[in-house]
């Protein structure tokens, strides 16, 4: 899977060279955990047992993974779009390290910004519990959970004939998984058949993982469950990734 | 000759909308520059996608240096070197980037890499540019750093489409002689399609006319000029210009009878041009034609495009 190291470090260059996008990126980061932190935090006080900051930090790391993913779709579309995929079809490589070449640097830069919030979220009086493997633990979930929403944008990206129909598409899943998820608030303030919806979400169980992880806010859900959940994400939005770009390969654009 | 360096044999390509190939076959001697001549439409790009793995053909079989197109795609693409219709190019990469990330994709060494960045560049002419952005290159720079990146790997056989489109002709003729020292000096086979008759002539050691997806003709240059009717008369007229024509198509030594859609210009074939001309101008004052311009010519490759697709070139 060489390949995949080779479309990821290249995607990595252009990302390096774009100060445009790394600046959009960074400044997004910032202001999510300063504007959305600082205003809710004034309503809301603390929750489950520690501030509201280091209880919202997942969430909006989690949010911005989505956003991260929705990218990573946009630009296999536009290499799509553009014919830059043939290069790739036409070279002895597998199919698979294509996607897995994108999805890995969208992951990367997922990463990236989780670090870059969690710094901010610190200064901004967010407090991380002890424990640094349970950091480390709660990173590998982000960037499984950015690994499969990659996966499912990019078997959007795949079909999708216009940036315009992508982006509808991406509408339609992107919003609810914030809001139908216990991102912003605890799942027990929530109506019985909310739970039930906000249960079928994964980002739910990312982000109940992380604060235990990482915050060291009580989970409300088993922590070996949520793990396993990241992990069925990461490998069926890879693999539906996968079968929708073989798909898409039947025909010309 | 063993293996030929091509072979299609039956190939169709069936959409939901539309049949873009019906039964197309092939077959291209190893080290010979082969040019699929066809009008817009007529499935030269989808010919090529299936033959460098990028398509599954819905029906028939392909083998490319030896190899199953379909079962033995690895191999094929190990093989091949391909430049597209479209230019296909990062633009936020620099010249020596994408040579270098595309020899990386095949597992090219970086002291290998190096080496044939630097012979290529200098076979393609863009010393001075190899360091600067895709994005600022001319479409011809564009063009001749997409037929280094198809070299780059060193490619058995190597497949072009539509190589020159879009090119002033200093540029085309540069492509050309790339073309032709790569084929003599490094033995290598090439395909490429093409909208430009001088070009297949210019290139090809053989030419295949393709045509609502099928093959209508093939064979050297020189043999598709003589395999329609010997000898032509080029004539612009005025008058019952389809009375005329249907009259002298019933002529014992009239061959076939074209007429050029835009320029209106008549080309009659006929056994002997010389002897024939003055009938032929006869023939036209009793059928009430005046004529403009009458001219012997030899017949070239555009009129045998013109005999079997009937159509010229670019009236798609
Ligand atoms: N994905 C597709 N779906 C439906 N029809 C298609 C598709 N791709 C190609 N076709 C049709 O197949 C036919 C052959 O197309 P192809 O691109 O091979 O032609 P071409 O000879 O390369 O033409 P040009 O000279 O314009 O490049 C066309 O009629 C085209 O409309
Ligand atoms: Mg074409």
């Amino acid at each position: 899977m060489y390949a995949t190291y080779v479309i990821w470090a290249k995607h990595m260059h252009k990302f390096s060279r774009s100060t445009e996008e790394a600046i959009g990126l960074a400044l997004q980061s910032v202001m999510w955990v300063v504007l959305f932190g600082v205003g809710m935090r004034g309503l809301v006080g603390d929750v489950g047992g520690n501030d509201y900051m280091s209880y919202m930090l997942p969430g909006i790391i989690a949010l911005s993974a989505l956003g991260g993913a929705v990218g990573g779709g946009l630009i296999l579309l536009d290499e799509r779009l553009r014919g830059i995929t043939k290069e790739y079809l036409v070279a002895p490589i597998p199919r698979l390290s294509i996607l897995l070449g994108n999805a890995a640097s969208t992951a990367t830069k997922a990463l990236f910004q989780a670090l870059l919030m969690l710094l901010v979220g610190l200064l901004m009086g967010a407090r991380l519990a002890g424990n640094p493997a349970g950091w480390l633990a709660a990173l590998v979930l982000v960037a499984l959970f950015a690994l499969g929403f990659s996966g499912l944008a990019l078997a959007i990206a795949a079909q999708s004939r216009s940036i315009m129909g992508y982006h509808g598409m991406i509408f339609l899943f992107n919003l609810p998984i914030l809001f139908a998820s216990n991102a912003l608030y605890p799942l027990d303030v929530l109506p019985t058949w909310m739970q039930v919806v906000v249960l079928f979400n994964p980002t739910t169980y990312l982000i109940d993982a992380t604060r235990a992880l990482a915050f060291g806010t009580p989970a409300t859900l088993p922590l070996l469950l949520s793990a396993a959940v990241v992990l069925g994400l990461a490998l069926g939005g890879v693999g539906l990734a996968y079968v929708s770009f073989q798909n898409s390969l039947q025909r010309t654009m | 000759m063993t293996t030929l360096a091509i072979e299609a044999h039956s190939l169709g390509k069936h959409y939901k909308e539309a049949t873009a190939l019906s039964d197309l076959s092939l077959q291209v001697e190893p080290q010979q520059i082969y040019a699929l001549l066809g009008p817009n439409g007529a499935g030269k790009t989808t010919t090529l996608s299936i033959l460098t793995t990028l398509l599954p053909p819905s029906s028939g079989t392909a083998r490319v240096a030896g190899f199953d197109v379909v079962q033995q795609a690895h191999e094929v693409r190990r093989r091949i070197g391909v430049t597209f219709q479209e230019i296909v190019l990062d633009r936020d990469l620099t010249g020596r980037q994408v040579l270098d990330i595309h020899g990386q994709l095949y597992r090219l060494g970086k002291a290998e890499r190096t080496r044939q960045i630097s012979e290529l560049v200098a076979l393609v002419q863009l010393e001075d540019a190899i360091d600067r952005g895709v994005k600022t290159y001319s479409g011809g720079m564009k063009r001749r750093l997409e037929l280094a990146r198809g070299l780059m790997t060193k490619p058995e056989i190597l497949f072009l489409d539509e190589p020159t489109q879009g090119l002033d002709p200093q540029n085309r003729a540069g492509i050309w002689d790339y073309i032709r020292t790569l084929n003599r000096e490094h033995n290598l086979t090439v395909l490429l399609t093409t909208h430009y008759m001088e070009e297949a002539e210019a290139l090809a050691h053989r030419v295949g006319i393709i045509d609502h997806g099928t093959m209508v003709a093939e064979g050297t240059p020189a043999g598709l000029v003589a395999s329609i009717g010997t000898e032509l008369i080029r004539m612009q007229g005025s008058g019952d210009t389809a009375h005329f024509i249907n009259t002298i198509t019933t002529l014992p030594f009239v061959l076939r009878v074209d007429q050029d859609q835009q320029q209106g210009a008549i080309q009659i074939y006929v056994d002997n041009s010389t002897r024939r001309l003055l009938d032929v101008v006869q023939m036209a004052g009793s059928n009430g034609m005046r004529v403009d311009d009458i001219s012997i010519a030899r017949p070239t490759l555009g009129d045998a495009f013109l005999h079997y697709t009937g159509r010229g070139l670019r009236d798609s």
